[in-house]
Formats: structure tokens, sequence, C-alpha cells
């Protein structure tokens, strides 16, 4: 059995660690990928955080390795850590609410989001995930490392096509 | 069974345990995401490709375009996520779900170089992708409903594998709650056993101190160092001491006495080192202790060792038996005082035998010879009379030392075998005349089958046949006395009746019924002519009596009287017997006889009678002279008497049988006026060969004569005649005791020192001088012997007090 390596690699979240003013998020150059709005200090626009692919990798890369129940082997998964992003966005609500592209939503407590936790994976296997292979962005939980992650609640949080999470009380 | 009970709860909760854990694994595991939801959504999204195609053919709107791009990867997503994920991997193996979505795959596949291609081909394409969406729609609906169907199906399997799952559980449960009672109530039941149990011990306890302190004997515990633990009420009664000043103390210092403590001290470590008891668990001894203030007594005590918990104890229980010890002193003293008094009464028994019979054989010896001298009419009429009185009075004299000795218990059976025949016709033969002389005819037989040798006590019967028969001739005149002899069989065993049937005056009925008591004299004063003492019929009584049997009388006044007795019959073997001799002895003359006798009196008469009858006589005066005179010469008889100094009759005897003199082995007669029967065994055990008593009668000494010396040739010499005496025997022997007395009181006179010589010479004399009727002097010479035996001062005194007598007395006479 295959228990999750978390990646050493990203403790970045150190230099975003103060929290920054409104509009003090660098505006995205490439695709925007995934958009953050409500109840988050740091934006680049309107109110909402909106990330490209390198903004993401900017902000330090870890790694899950795990099982998936979607996915016909073990996989490693390489993205952001779901703390690191709040975190930088100076996310101040309970409960995420994360959309897909068709529109599949879904409630993600904050508390879920520990160092441990789900990352925001944008990789799978070393390769950059399409969208017709559930990228760009998919939420992934330790599913491996603990039972306590391999429940109907947390695989229904593994939202995949993610596209905006919107953080509220 | 509460092992089992125990186990079987232990294997169920553990069952139940796995159970739950396996099932909780289950349920908190979710395998499945919501898997209608994602069939479901796999067809929205189909649905907004489709939606998508067609808006795009629509409008010529580029970002109606881009939204078919963005369905198609979305629906491909979906369709990857169902052909390879591996929640979907048993619903593939389905071929209604493998096979079209692999279908669906492959057409979807074709589809992306007009996906992925320029804007102009996908719009030119997009009829082509209507046309391949719409066969998929079926496809896809087949993959919807069989998903449905299998995750239905499976939810149901889940479904009653839980409901199983949880009726075990509830069953486990059940089973689980009912073991628990069962342990429960198994709990509650041994915690009131042990409550009951505790109760019960407590009572016990209780119990046991209060029969430890209601004992009557003491009770004192201590360890195996002698250390008192215990001591209950009556110890502190027996002891004087109270509990509390024993507890602790050791028990040598506190109840052994002073001369007991070393013995008890190395019993105490004996016990210690070895083990061995001498008194523990022996039972009860007596022994004695230690009171507080230093008295000693008795007690009696049994110590037991017990385990008490850890500590091995001993118990002692001791009682005081200064009370019984002082009891039993008085009746043992009681008893030897009781004894004392019938050793004197046996002894004054043997002496009246001694003291009476000796001189009424003195008086009826002389009678007998006096009879034989030349007599005148009147005086033989006169010597006759004389006899009869004196045979009276020995009969007389005999009947009550009957009565005393039975009474005292001296008198023991004698069993010996004997031929009936024989017995009842000596009966006859001896009483016959006597019947004769009152003109009646003496006859005996059997009735019925006879019986011979028998073993009995012979002797009294023959007493209780005499008395009865000298009875029936004393009441009867001119008639018949019959002796009927009668075996009959009765339940306790064969007995012997005997009859004795005369027609004579016969007994009133209130007399039968007192004839059998003593000094009951009952009938004719004319008849009965010489008044008995009135104990012959008691003493008949007794005798049969002590032999198991009965006696009675059955009478008619005038017609006569039946005396009968019953007594149980052992028949004997008689052969070896000898021969009883029922003829009158016949006279065997010329036989060497050593006649052995002290007393002067009667040896001169003995030698008389023998001389009379033809023997040679050899003297002898004591027993000495007897074995002396044995050994050089055999002789024919022996006749021996036993009282006599130096060496008495039984001494002389077991000189004379443990010799090697030429007498050693011939015949050896005593003769002795205690006829006691232990007398007689005494004789027999020296080694004597018979008995005759004093007085001695000529028919005796034929008797004798003839039992012992008939197969003895006859000595060589006819005896020669004694000389004709100048004088007649009779003064010739009060001239000899005339000068044996006067030659006595010379010597005393000279005041010999030698007092075994006084006192023998005095009684010689003594014996003499009741013959020769100074009772008085003879008095005095047996005080003169008493007092020279016990070495008293008071010698001369007796001495002077015979002296007197001597002087004083009649005149010697034998008539």
């Amino acid at each position: 059995m295959l228990f999750p390596r978390l990646a050493t690699a990203a403790l970045a979240t150190a230099l975003f660690a103060l929290p920054a003013g409104a509009e003090t998020l660098p505006m995205p150059t490439g695709p925007v990928i995934l958009t953050i709005s409500g109840e988050i200090e740091n934006t680049n626009g309107d109110g909402t955080a909106a990330f490209d692919l390198d903004m993401l990798r900017a902000l330090g890369e870890s790694e899950i390795v795990t099982e998936t129940i979607w996915t016909p082997a073990t996989h490693t998964f390489t993205g952001v850590r779901l703390k690191t992003l709040l975190d930088h966005v100076g996310a101040e609500g309970d409960e995420i609410t994360a959309m897909a592209i068709n529109d599949y939503g879904v409630t993600i407590p904050v508390e879920d989001a520990t160092e441990t936790g789900p990352i925001v994976a944008y990789e799978m296997d070393g390769a950059q995930m399409s969208r017709r292979d559930k990228g760009p962005l998919w939420v992934i939980y330790p599913f491996s490392s603990s039972s306590d992650y391999r429940t109907e609640v947390i695989y229904s949080r593994s939202i995949w096509q993610l596209d905006r999470m919107t953080i509220e009380e | 069974m509460l092992a089992a009970v125990g186990l079987l709860c232990v294997l169920a909760i553990t069952f139940l345990v796995s159970e739950i854990v396996q099932e909780m694994r289950f349920l908190n595991s979710a395998s499945s995401d919501n898997v209608h939801w994602v069939l479901s959504q796999a067809e929205v999204e189909f649905l907004e490709f489709h939606n998508a195609i067609d808006l795009a053919r629509q409008s010529d709107d580029p970002q109606a375009l881009e939204h078919v791009v963005v369905e198609f990867d979305v629906f491909y997503s979906r369709m990857m996520t169902l052909g390879t994920g591996s929640l979907y991997a048993d619903l593939r193996a389905i071929g209604n779900f493998g096979y079209p979505v692999s279908v669906i795959r492959e057409k979807l596949d074709a589809m992306i170089p007009l996906i992925d291609g320029s804007r102009a081909d996908l719009r030119a394409g997009l009829g082509t992708l209507a046309a391949e969406a719409d066969e998929i729609r079926p496809l896809l609906r087949r993959v919807a409903t069989t998903g449905l169907q299998f995750f239905a199906e499976r939810s149901d399997e889940s479904r009653s594998s839980v409901a199983v799952t949880m009726l075990r559980l509830a069953l486990i449960t059940v089973a689980l709650v009912l073991a628990l009672v069962v342990l429960l109530s198994h709990t509650r039941r041994v915690s009131n056993q042990t409550e009951r149990r505790g109760q019960e011990l407590a009572d016990a306890y209780a119990r046991l101190n209060t029969i430890l302190q209601t004992s009557l004997d003491a009770v004192v515990v201590s360890d195996l160092q002698g250390k008192i633990l215990n001591f209950n009420a009556a110890a502190e009664r027996i002891f004087q001491y109270s509990r509390d000043e024993v507890i602790g103390r050791n028990i040598a210092e506190v109840l052994i006495p002073d001369d007991y403590r070393a013995a008890h001290a190395a019993g105490m470590a004996r016990m210690r080192d070895t083990g061995e008891h001498r008194v523990v668990g022996h039972g009860r001894i007596r022994l004695e202790s230690k009171r507080r203030n230093g008295q000693i007594f008795p007690v009696e005590l049994a110590i037991e060792k017990a385990q008490a918990g850890e500590e091995e104890v001993m118990v002692a229980f001791l009682r005081d038996i200064s009370h019984r010890v002082a009891s039993e002193k008085e009746l043992v003293e009681a008893r030897d005082k009781a004894l004392a008094g019938e050793k004197a009464k046996a002894e004054f028994l043997a002496m009246m035998t001694h003291e009476i019979r000796t001189p009424l054989n003195g008086l009826l010896g002389n009678l007998a010879l006096l009879d034989k001298t030349a007599l005148s009419p009147a005086q033989g009429r006169y010597v006759r009379n004389m006899q009869i009185s004196g045979g009276v009075l020995m009969h007389h004299v005999d009947t009550v030392l009957d009565v005393a000795r039975f009474e005292s218990g001296v008198s023991v059976a004698r069993e010996e075998v004997v031929h009936l025949g024989e017995l009842f016709q000596n009966i006859v033969d001896s009483q016959a005349s006597a019947a004769e002389a009152n003109g009646n005819q003496m006859l005996w037989g059997w009735v019925g089958e006879p019986a011979e040798w028998v073993r009995i006590d012979a002797s009294r019967l023959r007493q209780v046949l005499l008395n009865l028969v000298g009875n029936a001739t004393k009441f009867t005149r001119d008639g018949r006395i019959l002796i009927e002899a009668e075996r009959s069989a009765e339940a306790t065993g064969e007995m012997l009746e005997i009859r004795v049937i005369d027609s004579g005056i016969g007994i009133s009925e209130e007399d039968q019924e007192r004839v059998f008591n003593d000094f009951q004299t009952v009938g004719d004063a004319n008849f009965a002519g010489q008044a008995g003492t009135g104990l012959g019929l008691g003493i008949a009584r007794r005798f049969v009596e002590a032999m198991g049997g009965e006696i009675g009388v059955e009478s008619t006044p005038g017609e006569g009287s039946v005396f009968w007795l019953r007594v149980p019959l052992v028949l004997a073997d008689g052969s070896g017997q000898p021969e009883q001799h029922s003829a009158p002895a016949p006279e065997t003359p010329g036989r060497d006889i050593l006649l052995v006798e002290d007393n002067e009196i009667n040896l001169e008469l003995a030698r008389e009678m023998l001389t009379g009858l033809g023997h040679r006589v050899t003297e002898a005066r004591d027993g000495e002279q007897a074995v002396a005179a044995a050994s050089g010469h055999r002789f024919d008889l022996i006749l021996m008497d036993i009282r006599m100094p130096r060496l008495d009759g039984l001494g002389a005897t077991r000189a004379i049988r443990s010799g090697a003199g030429a007498s050693r082995d011939v015949p050896i007669v005593a003769l002795s006026a205690n006829v006691l029967p232990e007398a007689r065994d005494s004789f027999t055990e020296a080694g004597m060969s018979g008995f005759l008593p004093k007085p001695l009668t000529e028919d005796g000494l034929l008797q004798v004569i003839a039992r012992f010396c008939s197969s003895a040739k006859p000595a060589p010499e006819p005896a020669p005649q004694p000389p004709e005496p100048e004088i007649s025997p009779m003064d010739r022997l009060r001239r000899r005791y005339e000068d044996e007395t006067r030659t006595l009181f010379d010597w005393l006179a000279t005041g010999p020192a030698d007092r075994a010589e006084i006192a023998h010479r005095a009684h010689q004399v003594a014996g003499s001088a009741a013959a020769f009727g100074q009772s008085e002097l003879r008095e005095a010479l047996v005080a003169v012997e008493m007092a020279a035996d016990r070495n008293a001062p008071e010698l001369g005194a007796t001495i002077a007090a015979a002296r007197a007598a001597w002087e004083n007395a009649p005149a010697p006479t034998l008539s």
C-alpha cells in the first residue's frame, strides 16, 4: 500500500504569510484558470483573485501520491496546498464553495485546509492535466493516507475541472 | 459450565467486535462516489454536449464553437472516468456497461481530431458530430440504466449485509446479555453462598466457644512450645488461675508439678524433634497436675494435636479426678477389707475343719478300738450309742461346713466322668442296711433308655441323693424306697431326672413349700428320731441349682413323697475310667505300709487299725523321717499326714516323688481333716495319689488299700500278729500321753531357748490333750505354741498358765 508522500518542496507559503492589502496580487498574464471571490483580503481586481497557472506554480508545489476511485492506478499529483492558497488570498471564511467548469458545485469547510490536507492539483504524473483529463485543476485529498479521506463526503469535495472558488462566512 | 459460558461470551464478544470493525471499515471507506449522480451527470453532460453542437450549428458565434469544445472535454472527462476509474471496474466487466462505454470512448476519440482541429473544420464537421452524438445517445442510455441497476443491486446487497450484521449483532447482544445474566446470577449465588458460609463459620465459632466455655473438662490450648493460647472457664475453675493470667505463659511453669517438669520438657522436645508422641493422641491418660495454690491433684487428660491455620497447636482436655480417685481408694479399701473378711472366714472354716474334726477323729477312732475290746454287754451298748452320737455330730459339723463353704463361694463345681449306674448302686448299697433297719426295701432303676457314662459334679449329686434317700429312709416304715432315673430331651438340651419315691408318711402341702429352706425341719418327731439341722434339703437345693438344675417335691400325706431333681445331662466317653468299687473292698492283708503322722494319738489309732487288718506298719513322725524311710525301703503304700512340723506332707511327697528313693513311685495317700476341695487340689499337685479323710475309719482304710494295693504283689511275709498287749491299748495310750505331757513340762522348766522346738512340742501335746478330755490344757498349750511362733514376750506367762492348767486338769481319759 502506498502512503502519500508529501512533497517537501513547498514552504514558500512563508513568503506570503503576511496579509496583503486590496489589489495586492499581481495580475495574471496567461489564461485565467482559477478565480477566487468572497471573503478574501488580497485581490487583483473587482474583489476577486484571478490566477493563471504560473501564479499557482509560484505559490509552491506540493505532491500527493495516492490512488483515486476515478483513475485506474496510483498517481502522483502536483499542485498548491489549499491552505497555502487560502492564506495567499487572505481568506477569512469558514466555507469554500468550489465550482467546476460544468457548474458542478461543492462546499469545502475551511478546516479541511491543513498542512497535510488537500491540494489544488494541476499536474498528474508530471504532466499538466488537460480539461479533457479532469484538468486544469483538481482538488486532491491524500486518500491513501487515511480512511478518514475515503468517505463519500471527501470524494464529493474532490472536485475536478475546478475554475471558481468563493470564500464564505 | 461457568468456564464454558465465559468462553462463549469471550468468543461472542471477539466475533462481534471483529464483525463490527469490519462493518465500520466498510461504512467508513465509501467505495461509491455517488454513482447514481455520476451516471445521470454523464447523461446530462452528454446532453449539454449535444445541445452545444445544435446551438453551434444554428449560429455563427465562434463562442458557440468554443462551448462545443468545452462540453466535449467535460463529457470526455466523464467517460474517461467511467472507462478507467477503479470504482467502475466491476461494472465494466458487465457487457452491457463495458461494451457501450468502450464504444462511446472510441467514438469520442474519433472526434478528437475534429475538436482539436481548426475551428473551420469543426464548424464544417458539426453535422458529423451531431450524427455521431445521436449514435452515442442510446449507448449512453444503456450504460446509465445498467449502471443504475447494478448499483441498485449492490446497494441492496449492502443493505441486506448490514441487516444481517445488525441481526447478528442483536442476537449476539441478546446472547451476551443472557450470559451476563447467568454470570450475574451465578456470582450472586456464589456471593450468597460465601456469605452463608461466613455466617455458618461465625455461628460454628460461637457455638464452639460456648461449648468450650461450658465444658466441664478443662480445655487448654497451647502451641508446640507449650505457650498457652486458650484457657476455658472449667480450666479457670480447676486450676484457680484466671484466663488473662495464664495466656502466653508456658504450660510447664503453670500447670505441671515441679517433679514432672523435666519429664514434660523432655517429652515436648522429643515431640518437636522426632514427632514421637507418648501422650498426644493416646486417649485418656492419668497424670498429676498443679493448682495455683501448689496443690498437686490427679487429672485424667487427653491431648490431641490440631492444625490451626498455619500453626500446629495442642489441645488438652483435663478432668479433675480427685474425688474419683478418693472414692476409688475407698472402694479398694472396702474391697480389701471384704476380701480380708472372706479370707478370715475361709481360714476359720479350715480351722473348724481341722480343730473340730481332729478330736472327733480321735473320739470315733478310739470308740471303734474300744468296741473291739472285751466289754460287758452294757459297756458295748454305751460304746455303740456313743458311736452313733459321734457319727451324728460329725454329720452335723459336715453339714454346717457345707453350707458355710457354699455361701462363701469356696466350694466350686467339680465335674468328673462317672458311671451313673454305679453311682446309684453305691448309694443303694451304702443305704440299704439303714433302710432295712426300718423294714424298708430299697431299689433303683432306669425308666426308658439308660445313660451310662456322664460328665457331672458327682460328689454333689451323690450328696444330694444320699440326703434324699436318707430322708426317705427316715420317714418310711416297712415300705419301699425307689430311685428312678430318666432321660428327657428338652429345648435346652438333654436332661437327667432322678426321682426318689417313698411310701412314707408324706409331707403336707404347706410344708412342701418350705422343706428346701434352711433350718426347716418338718414331720413327725417320732419318725425323725434324730432331729436334723434342717440344712440337708437346703444344701441339696443349692447343689442342684449350682449344677444348673432344679429340685422339687410332690407328696400326699399318708401315702408317700416323690422328691425329684432335674439336671443337664452331658454324656461322656467312659473308656479309660477306673472301675468304681461298688462291692465292699476285699481284704488284702500283708501290705507294707509307711504311716506318717505327727500326732501320737492319731498315729497309734491308725497303727492299731492297720495292724488289726494284718498289715505291716512303719512309722514316721514328720516329713523328713518319711522321706528318709521312703528312700531306703519300697513300701506298698504311704499314708501321709499333711500338717506336720519341719517338713509337711506336701513337701515330703514332692521330695519322695522327685528323689531316687525306693518308694518314689508308690501310691501316697493324704490323711487330712481338711476336706476342702482346694486342699485336695494341692494334694494332687504335690503328687499324691489319693485322699483319706480324717477321722480314719476301718472301712476307709480298706477302700484305700484295696484301691492302691490290689495289683501290688503281697508282701512275702505274713504280717506278724501284734503281740497281745499286757494292758489295754487305751491304758497304754493314756500312760504315754501322761509321760509326754510330763516330759514337756519338765523340759519347759529347764527354760529352753529354741522357740520353734517349744512351739512344736506344745502343738504335739496340745493335739493329744483334746483327745484326753483336757481341753483347758490344750488351749493353754495352743497359747504357748502361738506365743513361741510369734516370738512374743508373754511366752513365759503362757508357759506358766499351761503348767497351771496341767496341774489342775482332770485325769486324762479317753472315754
